[in-house]
């Protein structure tokens, strides 16, 4: 086990992963401490990025980070790796805050397993597999499809944003989009 | 029955960012329950979302705003909440129930709408807002036209309609931009029962776009 580097260089996916392993594990406050100076400054910029307040991206972030600590336990490094899970859990709280903003609420105990994942005779591609072909499917993509599906992500709006970002008209960008994640798709189904 | 007709990638996508309205995520969020192909495509778009986190130039933090978050988890957590009280899930006409992925739905009385056709609209607490609708829809009848600019998903949970673009069994999602010109027919072995939410704006479509129009802002 590769011992996790304190300060110094950024700490790798298996690092991470095995941070978590160690709050769920020993509730360990220092494991804890390295996770949360690698992370939580990403959440803030990831939620700024998404066009949150930068009080509601900071108070996003605290609370993404409060909840790895509280659900360490389910974290399972075979089906996603550390930022995967921690990018679905401040998914799900920027959700929950979107509608609590509505002045509705109804806590919903359930609201992370939307979907029932049915474990039992999934085709269960690696994590390990599946993260390492989208890196070399998104390397494949031009720069300008790269562009585009990550704006995809980002955007609310995504095809009036992404044709002011890159320049071109609404149009087109409907085409653009469809034609990038086609790619995308073909580069990862060719690596089957 | 493999199910032949799914979301667009750009679908997918946005709802493993998060970025799908509430109405249009529940229809996906149903589709995915029984599509084991879409779930392993929004892993991938989580996935995408991860290593987008990691690239991300970090924002620093507040500068006590650890210590106060290590103080926090020192505190004993807030005992879990009761468990919501588990209400047995609505059954269909034709016996199916409800599908789980809609649990929080507050499931309306079936109405009228036009000849053969009747339609429940969903509720959700979180978000009143949200237009969810299920129809049913009599053997060889046409399926409402919704008169909205935007995408229209539509899942099919029995019986089956076709239009131009293939036939729909229970499974298939259909997602649909309204510049296309289509007009899904319930075929002629039974009643259709589907769920249906669209993204944009309503516009009046004909008779049956007005009625539905009126039903959904009811
Ligand atoms: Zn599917």
């Amino acid at each position: 086990m590769t011992d996790v580097a304190l300060g110094g260089a950024m700490p790798n996916g298996e690092e991470l992963d095995r941070l978590i392993q160690l709050i769920a594990s020993e509730r360990d406050k220092q494991a804890f401490a390295l996770l949360y100076k690698h992370f939580a400054p990403r959440l803030k910029a990831f939620l700024l990025r998404q066009g949150l307040a930068a009080s509601v991206a900071e108070e996003l972030a605290q609370e993404t980070m409060l909840s790895v600590w509280r659900k360490a336990s389910y974290f399972d490094p075979q089906r996603a790796g550390a930022a995967t899970w921690i990018f679905t859990i401040a998914r799900n709280l920027r959700i929950d805050h979107l509608r609590r903003d509505r002045s509705v609420s109804t806590p919903d105990p359930e609201s992370e397993d939307t979907v029932d994942d049915g474990e039992t005779g999934e085709a269960f591609v690696l994590r390990a597999e599946r993260e390492e072909r989208l890196r070399t499917a998104m390397k494949s993509l031009s720069p300008e499809q790269a562009a585009i599906v990550r704006l995809s992500f980002f955007n609310d709006k995504p095809h009036s944003e992404i044709a002011s970002e890159l320049g071109l008209p609404l149009g087109t960008v409907k085409s653009r989009v469809r034609l990038a994640l086609g790619k995308l798709r073909t580069l990862l189904e060719g690596q089957l | 029955m493999s199910i032949q007709h799914h979301p667009s990638d750009e679908t997918l996508l946005r709802y493993a960012a998060g970025r799908l309205p509430v109405a249009p995520g529940l229809v996906v969020a149903t589709h995915l329950s029984g599509c084991v192909e879409c779930r392993a495509r929004v892993a991938t778009f989580e996935a995408m979302g991860g290593s987008l986190l990691e690239q991300v130039t970090p924002e620093p933090m507040e500068p006590e705003a650890l210590a106060r978050l290590l103080a926090q988890i020192d505190a004993p957590a807030p005992p879990p909440r009761a468990p919501a009280p588990r209400k047995p899930l609505p059954t269909l006409p034709g016996g199916i129930l409800l599908p789980r992925a809609l649990r929080h739905c507050e499931m309306g009385r079936w109405r009228w709408l036009g000849p053969g056709v009747r339609a429940s609209s969903l509720t959700i607490a979180q978000d009143p807002s949200a237009r969810l609708t299920l129809l049913r829809v009599g053997p060889g009848r046409k399926l409402p036209e919704h008169g909205h600019t935007g995408l229209e998903f539509t899942q099919i949970l029995s019986g089956s309609f076709s239009d131009g673009f293939g036939r729909y069994r229970p499974g298939d999602l259909s997602e649909m931009d309204s510049e296309i010109d289509h007009q899904p027919i319930v075929d002629p072995e039974g009643e259709c029962i589907c769920l249906t939410a669209m993204e944009g704006e309503m516009r009046i479509g004909g008779m049956f776009g007005r009625l539905l129009t009126s039903f959904a802002r009811i």
